[in-house]
């Protein structure tokens, strides 16, 4: 196996009283697009902050490229790009001025795919940034750090104020990215459908604590709605483990659980002397169901 | 053999948003079109990356359902080539059912062997004579 490119273990972190991270452990593996998932204030900004070594953490560890992330040293740090959810543009300089800046800052500046995303995505170059709409100014912030070729690509909601067709070309650039065995991905998004599209690996972040880690085709094969329909009136407690959420009316129950087996619904059927309907879910119908 | 022509990406229909992973959608497609004889032996598929391209989904994904059919005996892979159709031989699905009847043994002798630091050829020569004795 190769090294993990991020790897945290019991990673915490207290805000005046408040956890906002609580014991995560996770692992990246190289090559991986790794969305991860979270309604507001779940602490999914905190997360990336401390991966990134921008604020410390309260407890636990967290590396990137086998550096400890709140002491990473420059070699480190430029294998990364960033794109924060709020900007840190500079509001007096045009476009053409910023993105000259940074590639002046990085050695392998790539030239001719920042000048192929800046015609595809309709970037304005001459005007300066204060004048920018949220859209262009996201795009602009990507392409900065897209420009040094980065090895790890890490975006705080890069798609929340783009329209349908950027959301949709910035997807493509990370599915290019995704295409290189060794170039990590690493999102933050509350738009289900995006992950859906581009993430092999999904992380689902609730209060702090990490609800779910793995391969994205892993979670929708193990969790279905599973509804019993019996005979008899059926008992209180059906015995089934891992139940996400459960109805239960007289005959009829439905439940989500998660560990999906093929061997499932016969082993209910003979339980219940019932008929047993089972249903995957969409990641959106999962997410809503570890929230109910 | 027919004359095989590349079909396009949009042969299929992907739901990133649907319930069944997006390589189940792809693999229960093609094996509905081979049944369907839309696509014969020796066809061309779309490559993993026109795939992904089209639909704007991770390309792993396509490769594993890629992988995955060529396992089952379904697709054949060829070097710097587009991915084809395989010959339909009438126990194709039958012998990868049967092989995988076996997976556990296999794994177990294959376990030992390691152990025991046995060479591939050695091993295989004595299960092809073991093979021969029983027959």
């Amino acid at each position: 196996m190769n090294a993990p490119v991020v790897s945290t273990r019991g990673l915490g972190k207290v805000l005046g009283e408040k956890p906002v991270l609580r014991g995560i452990s996770i692992d990246v593996e190289p090559g991986s697009v790794v969305g991860l998932l979270g309604k507001n204030g779940a602490g999914k900004t905190s997360l990336l902050e401390v991966l990134l070594g921008f604020s410390p953490a309260t407890s636990g560890t967290a590396s990137v490229f086998g550096a400890d992330s709140f002491s990473m040293p420059a070699d480190v740090k430029r294998r990364i790009g960033f794109v924060p959810q709020q900007d840190e543009l500079l509001e007096l300089l045009t476009g053409a001025e910023q993105l000259a800046l940074n590639a002046s800052l990085h050695p392998h500046w790539d030239r001719a795919l920042i000048d192929r995303l800046v015609r595809d995505w309709e970037v304005p170059l001459d005007r300066r940034i204060q004048v920018l709409s949220g859209g262009e100014r996201q795009k602009l912030a990507t392409l900065l750090a897209l420009g040094h070729a980065p090895d790890l690509l890490v975006l705080d909601e890069p798609a929340a104020s783009l329209d349908p067709i950027a959301r949709r070309r910035l997807l493509r650039e990370i599915l290019d990215i995704a295409e290189s065995p060794t170039r990590t991905v690493l999102f933050s998004t509350h738009i289900v459908a995006d992950l859906e599209r581009v993430a092999n690996q999904v992380w689902i972040l609730r209060e702090g604590a990490i609800v779910w880690q793995g391969d994205l085709d892993a979670l929708k094969e193990s969790v279905v709605r599973v509804t019993i329909t019996a005979r008899e009136p059926l008992p209180a407690a059906l015995g089934i483990e891992h139940v996400l959420s459960q109805r239960l009316e007289d005959r009829r129950a439905q439940l989500v659980v998660t560990g999906w087996h093929d061997a499932l619904p016969a082993a209910l059927e003979d339980r219940f002397g019932a008929e047993v309907a089972v249903e995957h879910l969409s990641l959106e119908e999962i997410f809503l169901e570890m929230h109910a | 053999m027919e004359n095989a022509t590349t079909p396009s990406p949009r042969l299929f229909t992907l739901v990133p948003s649907s319930g069944t992973p997006i390589y189940r959608q792809l693999m229960d497609q093609v094996r509905r079109l081979i049944a369907s004889g839309q696509l014969v032996p020796g066809a061309e598929l779309p490559s993993v990356r026109e795939v992904a391209e089209e639909y704007t989904v991770n390309p792993t994904t396509i490769s594993k359902a890629y992988g995955l059919l060529e396992l089952e005996g379904l697709l054949q892979r060829h070097r710097g080539k587009p991915m084809t159709i395989a010959p339909l031989r009438r126990n194709h699905q039958a012998l990868a059912q049967r092989l995988r009847q076996v997976e556990a043994q296999v794994d177990s002798l294959v376990l030992a062997a390691r152990q025991l630091d046995l060479p591939v050829a050695d091993l295989t020569r004595f299960i092809e004579q073991k093979m021969g004795d029983s027959q």
